[in-house]
């Protein structure tokens, strides 16, 4: 049972940063690889506010929200100078610098060693230290995520961010400065992805900056992709296919490092043959 | 020992191995206009084949040498036979090609982690046997001398049959314009395969230099590649004569910068200049 919720709750987190990426990626049609920065963000954020400073978890996720929203604002200012994949390209190389960050910038991120000892979220005498009520916590924050895209995609916002990703050219000629629009979702993106950090940071109660590599990003892309783009529902799915898929290794009695090896060959030949047969995902509508 | 000598020898070292990688790179992307992800890990296969034949089963030097750099050939060739050409055939973005790529990258990375075990790897048992050289007091080792010169040779020899053999003028002609070259009788596939088999060669002889130099592990394909990518974006993709300067600009910025501020930020360094060109000189240094 214990397990079971152990992946309940990765699948919150994965599934908010599916649904996070896919706003930019399947609706945007912006090729981002840096999701897992702004995850990294987050889970920092959190980690230090609560270990040095002993603030309030819910707080902290505020501040986390903010912090990676400025930082977004600032890449995606830069990204939006590029397009197809020089922005992939790009944004690659903001994830690593990123990532550089987390790990050499040792007085505050403790670099490899990593931050121990992060608290359980707390509210009003309301704990959330057993996993059952943290599940509870990540589910109520994955359906406010979920109902706050699917708000933004239904609105005349995410109309125009459709129309940005069928053809930018033409929506510009009706008066529409795409790069506002661009920069809005980027923003809104990397503030979500940074709320799955603050939950990933409290919830295993140690970080380190290997979580947040290169690696990571591409696995949230594998996500979105599978699930479907510019369709929320298909990055739940692909969340939960892409969790439990691994688990299925485990079953079969594999090494543990050999399984973790495994699991990537199964990423990598997924987004072949995605790409060879089924470019839009299961549920997708939209073909890179 | 000066510091001056050593780093402008470190830095042309450098310069050398990144020429070969982004050799490789540049005449893949120029002939296909994608950028092709996997061409780092072909560069790793290469010196886990040389490993393999080379220190296991005890064969020949110059022997593992080669069949170092036609397995790498092969796996070049296999991976646009099964993949980037039925992609190009359904006429599949520049994304939907990258992301493909991506997905080889991470499964054949962790299949040779598989194979190989994920340890840092050396092929020499004992390092203080290599020659050495002094030059102006800065020190270069036998196997470095090697590798400057392979460089330079394999990039002569790549510009001279690009502008004088036959299978060198139709490489350039799919490169400029892949319809016209089809239209005056080209074949184009097999000019694009016959161009992976030969930057795959030149990335496994690459590869296994690197493996002399320092060692080999199956993660360090990912930073050979951004290398690779950077160093031809600083010289404009698909432009060699660009390329091998962008290598040595980028031997010189790295090694030059983290003796002014430190070994860790190599990576974030790389990937500063990458973003610096981007933005201001996206032609690279050379136009076309």
């Amino acid at each position: 049972m214990q397990y079971l919720i152990h992946l309940a709750i990765l699948f919150a987190i994965y599934g908010i940063l599916g649904l996070s990426l896919n706003l930019v990626v399947g609706y945007t049609g912006l090729l981002s690889v840096t999701h897992a920065a702004f995850y990294g963000i987050g889970a920092y954020a959190t980690a230090i506010l609560l270990t040095s400073f002993g603030v309030n978890f819910f707080i902290s996720v505020i501040a986390a929200v903010i912090i990676s929203a400025v930082i977004a604002l600032l890449i995606g200012l830069i990204l939006s100078k590029f397009d197809d994949d020089y922005y992939a390209l790009a944004s690659f190389g903001f994830n690593i610098i990123i990532f550089s960050v987390f790990l050499n910038w040792q007085e505050l991120t403790r670099g490899p060693l990593g931050i121990p000892g992060i608290s359980k979220p707390n509210l009003f005498g309301l704990d959330f230290s057993s996993n059952l009520s943290f599940l509870g916590l990540s589910l109520a924050f994955l359906g406010l995520i979920y109902f706050i895209s699917r708000f933004i995609v239904n609105s005349s916002f995410g109309r125009i961010l459709k129309a940005i990703r069928e053809d930018e050219k033409a929506i510009q000629i009706f008066g529409y400065n795409t790069l506002y629009y661009k920069l809005a979702i980027f923003v809104i993106s990397a503030a979500m992805a940074s709320v799955a950090g603050s939950l990933f940071a409290s919830y295993i109660t140690f970080i380190d900056p290997s979580s947040f590599w290169l690696m990571e990003s591409i696995f949230i892309l594998a996500i979105v992709i599978l699930g479907g783009l510019s369709n929320l529902k298909g990055s739940l799915l692909g969340a939960l296919f892409l969790i439990l898929l691994p688990e299925a290794l485990r079953f079969v009695g594999m090494p543990n490092d050999i399984a973790a090896q495994m699991r990537q060959v199964i990423y990598g030949v997924i987004l072949i043959l995605l790409m060879l047969y089924r470019p839009q995902g299961l549920a997708g509508e939209y073909k890179l | 020992m000066d510091i001056l000598p050593q780093l402008i020898l470190n830095s042309v070292i450098a310069g050398a191995i990144y020429a070969m990688v982004a050799l490789g790179f540049n005449l893949i992307y120029g002939a296909t206009k994608f950028f092709n992800l996997t061409h780092g890990v072909i560069a790793v296969i290469g010196a886990y084949a040389f490993l393999f034949f080379g220190k296991t089963l005890g064969l020949n030097l110059f022997l593992s040498v080669f069949i170092g750099i036609v397995m790498a050939a092969i796996v070049g060739y296999g991976l646009d036979k099964l993949i980037y050409l039925p992609l190009r055939k359904r006429k599949a973005s520049n994304m939907a090609l990258l992301i493909a790529s991506l997905g080889a990258f991470t499964a054949l990375q962790a299949i040779i982690a598989i194979l190989f075990t994920s340890q840092f790897q050396t092929f020499w048992r004992n390092y203080s046997t290599q020659k050495i050289y002094e030059i102006y007091g800065g020190v270069i080792t036998q196997t470095q001398l090697i590798i400057l010169i392979s460089g330079i040779l394999i990039t002569a020899a790549l510009v001279l049959s690009l502008k004088y053999i036959l299978f060198g003028k139709m490489t350039r002609a799919v490169s400029d314009d892949e319809e016209a070259a089809k239209i005056i009788g080209i074949n184009t596939d097999k000019i694009i395969s016959r161009v992976f088999i030969i930057g795959s060669a030149i990335a496994g002889l690459a590869g296994i230099l690197i493996g002399f130099d320092t060692g080999i592990e199956p993660t360090m394909g990912m930073s050979l590649l951004l290398k690779g990518v950077i160093v031809s974006v600083i010289g404009g993709v698909g432009n060699i004569y660009g390329g091998f300067l962008g290598a040595f600009l980028l031997g010189f910025a790295e090694n030059f910068g983290i003796w002014k501020i430190s070994g860790e930020w190599k990576d974030a360094i790389a990937f500063g200049l990458l973003i610096i060109f981007l933005l201001f000189r996206p032609q690279g240094i050379m136009r076309k």
